[in-house]
């Protein structure tokens, strides 16, 4: 599969950009040398089947786990010298939920609001974009899992990040929560000026939300490139505009088929 | 200070920050009520009389203590493993080593309130039942700093370990292996035994002087000196896979 690549001259600069990121486990390679475009003030929709190795790069991109090889560059900063600078600037949320489960969902982004200098207000200002200012007094430990994905997201949006990353945040959410969450996502470049990075294994719920995409499988790019330069390949490799999915799903196949091949010569 | 703030806003409702000091003040209550019942079968004892203030008393409050610093170091990181809180700590622009160091803190303002108390209670037996003239602050002063020296091990390598293990289990496990163990131990009179931080511990209550022994003092800085270190650059290293 061909990849699209961004022109810089049109535009905006990156602001998250990876180079053959690579992360090994032994003689398993989660992560096979990942170069990664996010465009400033844009939502990335990273998309892959379960296993493809999207945690894995969030991961690392937040200095939870090492590269065994390649580089990454966060708003200019890297890690491991301006860790600091660059937690200080990207909202987060991996995988599962995390939280205090002895103390209240507002007790919770407290801790939070603290350890970044935020004002009291920015508690209840998260609470209320996530839909969950009405239980904010209740303790984490009795929310339900979509409550706790909520609070998740409230802890990511705290403060109003420049960069979010963001793993399969709508997990556990049900239907009218995740078009809520979906929305919220859509919107927040435009009403806090920040780019998103946001992964899924749903083209569905990508297409929706992304303005830009990158498809990821067995640890491998597949693609990389806007959403409209995917729908024209689409078009011209036989399958409809509108139906993504299939592409999205034959490329996947594609890519398997080649492992397999491979795997037998 | 703000970590120490932060800290103390996480442990709401685990009790991990008043479990040393309520075990001081049940070490306290027990040397009211040991020497209330028995203070005169104590007194008969061949010993100096600080001696047998200091030391006829300490075996209890010491278990006592031991035990709230697993409890307490078990709590303290329990809460940051039980909903996963730890991994959101990791991607917050606070170094682990701080955290780390501000749980020590806590732990040890705790541990050193409840030496205080206990040793506070040994003083107001002292200056009441004690033969006239024969009570000594300064001693009991120095036995409060020499208890607490001594106790130090056990809480610095108990954080260390329950920092390692998200199941609170094993470090609760060592603990208390800990603490049998010693009871075996501290009794044999062999240098070697003193790489034990809990033998450490339990030193100054199994001894029939109250005065300071220079070889476990040595070993109980040594010991915290190692496990501090250990703990703040393990804090600081451990990425979450």
């Amino acid at each position: 599969m061909k990849r699209a690549h961004f022109k810089q001259a049109h535009h905006p600069p990156l602001i998250i950009e990876t180079r053959d990121l690579t992360k090994r486990y032994k003689d398993f390679v989660a992560v096979d040398g990942v170069s990664m475009h996010v465009r400033k003030g844009s939502v990335y929709g990273f998309l892959g089947p379960n296993g493809a190795g999207k945690s894995t790069t969030m991961k690392m991109l937040l200095g939870l786990t090492a590269p065994t090889a390649g580089e990454f560059k966060i708003d200019g900063m890297r890690f491991p010298g301006d860790k600091t600078a660059i937690l200080k600037k990207t909202g987060s949320f991996i995988e599962s939920p995390s939280f205090y489960a002895n103390l209240t969902g507002r007790e919770n982004l407290d801790v939070i609001r603290r350890i970044l200098g935020l004002p009291q207000s920015s508690i209840d200002e998260a609470l209320e974009l996530v839909g969950l200012a009405e239980f904010g007094g209740r303790l984490a430990k009795k929310y339900s899992l979509g409550m706790k994905q909520r609070l998740g997201l409230a802890g990511a949006l705290l403060g109003r990040p420049p960069i979010l990353i963001l793993d399969e945040p709508t997990n556990g959410l049900d239907p009218v929560g995740i078009h809520e969450i979906r929305n919220l996502i859509k919107s927040l470049p435009t009403t806090y000026d920040c780019t998103i990075l946001v992964s899924s294994h749903m083209l569905s719920e990508i297409e929706l939300m992304a303005d830009d995409i990158g498809i990821l499988n067995h640890g491998r790019m597949l693609y990389e490139g806007s959403l409209d330069n995917l729908r024209s390949q689409a078009l011209s490799s036989g399958y409809a505009a509108d139906n993504l999915e299939e592409l999205f799903l034959a490329i996947i196949e594609q890519d398997n088929l080649a492992r397999k091949q491979k795997a037998l010569l | 200070m703000s970590a120490i703030s932060i800290e103390l806003r996480k442990e709401r409702r685990t009790g991990a920050a008043i479990v040393l000091p309520a075990v001081g003040l049940m070490g306290s209550l027990y040397a009211f009520a040991n020497f209330l019942v028995r203070g005169e079968t104590l007194l008969s004892l061949p010993l100096d009389p600080m001696d047998i203030l200091l030391t006829q008393l300490y075996g209890m409050i010491v278990v006592l203590n031991m035990f709230g610093a697993i409890v307490a170091t078990c709590t303290v990181y329990g809460l940051e493993f039980r909903g996963g809180a730890i991994k959101k700590m990791l991607v917050m622009p606070l170094s682990m080593a701080k955290i780390y160091a501000s749980k020590l803190l806590v732990l040890a303002v705790g541990l050193l309130l409840a030496v205080a108390m206990q040793n506070g209670a040994l003083a107001l037996i002292g200056s009441s039942s004690l033969p006239p003239s024969s009570c000594d602050m300064g001693q009991v002063l120095v036995f409060a700093g020499y208890s607490l020296a001594t106790s130090m091990p056990v809480l610095t390598f108990m954080l260390l370990v329950s920092s390692r293990f998200e199941n609170m289990w094993i470090p609760l496990g060592m603990g208390v292996a800990g603490f049998l163990s010693a009871v075996a131990l501290a009794g044999v009179d062999l240098p070697l035994t003193l790489v034990h931080p809990f033998v450490v511990m339990l030193k100054p209550a199994i001894a029939m002087s109250a005065q300071p022994d220079i070889a476990v003092l040595a070993a109980s800085a040594a010991h915290t000196a190692v496990f501090l270190a250990a703990g703040v650059w393990l804090s600081g290293r451990g990425h979450y896979e």
